[in-house]
């Protein structure tokens, strides 16, 4: 399947379906317990990443915190 | 309130532009922000809104220059370092421009301080580094209704999102609690290149300067994010989180508190 | 900075109001009436006055910058 990730173009071969634990380990995400995850424009409660199946079009949107900018 | 001989000269740029004019101007000089950290962000954002003749700026920070700040701080200069980081900030400020009052603070933001010192601001700049002040910023701004800036840096990488509480998604909506301490790399550990919070800050500092002259669209409902590696920027769709636990239909979060990582991180970390 | 200050002079006005400004050839006065007509407002009257001044009557319309 096919689907946007952070805006590009993610091919997942061999599967049309995986909820988003597995497609956090599968496209190789760093430190997976701390991002938050945007499902085609929903942002996804934690809780929920097992049981969500993400399909063939799905817009990702993995975002991280950054919390530098003082020291 | 009228502008004096040597002001229309001063900010004849901004006079000349439609959106601004005199009485933009004027608005800007009645205009009070308060900008939470004096390091990488809140240099460029101090330097520009004071030059911009923002009336009053609140700088707090309770920290020192050290010689690590000046690759990227660029409001502290060498011989500024052992000097409270809001002392040197507000020598920097009133030297581009004797019109702003500048209110240095020089203290650590908590939950017991936060919600006196934005109460006499318009608008609240989060230039802080770690997630304990973000998120206290956040929920501070959300019940006090203060729009805010959030802004982060790391590495290669910078996020910004101005919150409208209760309009807009805020810091919350996205992440919901901050990270256990020590999971998230902090600057101090993974660096970040020097001229990056330049470029989130002056984005920052923008929106600052739009909301008080009430012109164009704030980057309210739009996580901004860039990357200077690859020289991108992208924006991300946020809409508020009905289970957002400050601004949510239902708030589980409805006053202050510190976290339990509330002291500053870095601070921590290098002791 | 005279286009600065007719500007400030300008933003006092209402629709309709017009507003005379004196000025001597050279930069302002090719800066001033340009710079009005592209900021939106019209200029009705661009006169030589005496020796090396203009008199220039500017009006602010429906839809001229507040």
């Amino acid at each position: 399947m096919k689907l946007t990730v952070n805006g590009e173009t993610r091919e997942i071969a061999g599967t049309e379906s995986l909820n988003i634990d597995e497609t956090l380990v599968t496209l190789k995400v760093a430190d997976p317990l701390y991002v938050t995850v945007e499902l085609n424009g929903t942002i996804l409660e934690r809780e929920a990443f097992g049981t969500t199946q993400v399909k063939d079009g799905d817009v990702l949107e993995f975002l991280y915190f950054m919390g530098g900018g003082g020291q | 309130m009228s502008l004096r001989a040597d002001q229309i000269e001063r900010y004849s740029r901004h006079i000349l532009l439609q959106d601004i004019g005199g009485k933009g101007q004027e608005k800007l000089l009645a205009g009070r922000v308060l900008i939470i950290g004096a390091g990488g962000l809140g240099a460029p954002i101090a330097l520009y809104l004071g030059a911009a003749g923002v009336g009053t700026l609140g700088i707090a920070d309770a920290d020192m220059v050290d010689v690590t700040n000046l690759q990227r701080q660029v409001i502290h200069f060498t011989p500024d370092i052992g000097k409270p980081k809001v002392v040197s900030a507000a020598e920097k400020v009133r030297a581009i421009n004797p019109d702003v009052t500048v209110h240095p603070h020089q203290e650590w933001i908590s939950a017991e301080n936060i919600a006196g010192f934005i109460a006499d601001y318009d608008f609240i700049i989060d230039g802080t580094d770690n997630f304990a002040t973000k998120f206290l910023i956040n929920d501070a701004c959300v019940l006090g209704n203060k729009p805010y800036s959030h802004g982060g840096i790391l590495r290669f990488d910078g996020q910004t999102l101005t919150v409208k509480p209760h309009e807009s998604a805020c810091y919350r909506c996205i992440f919901s609690a901050p990270p256990p301490k020590d999971a998230i790399p902090t600057c101090s550990e993974a660096g970040v290149i020097g001229v990056l919070p330049g470029v989130i800050g002056t984005i920052q500092a923008t929106e600052a300067i739009k909301y008080l002259l009430g012109i164009g669209d704030l980057l309210t409902g739009r996580l901004l994010t860039y990357n200077a590696t690859s020289l991108t920027f992208r924006e991300i769709r946020i809409q508020r989180n009905p289970k957002c636990p400050v601004c949510g239909s239902q708030p589980t979060l409805t006053e202050l508190k510190d976290n339990s990582d509330a002291l500053n991180v870095c601070e921590l970390e290098t002791t | 900075m005279t286009f600065v200050k007719t500007k400030l002079e300008l933003e006092k006005l209402i629709a309709g109001d017009t507003l005379e400004v004196l000025l001597c050839e050279g930069e302002p006065l090719s800066n001033v009436p340009k710079t009005a007509i592209e900021q939106g407002f019209t200029v009705v009257e661009n006169v030589h006055v005496k020796d090396n001044v203009h008199k220039l009557v500017i009006q602010k319309r429906e839809g001229s910058p507040a």
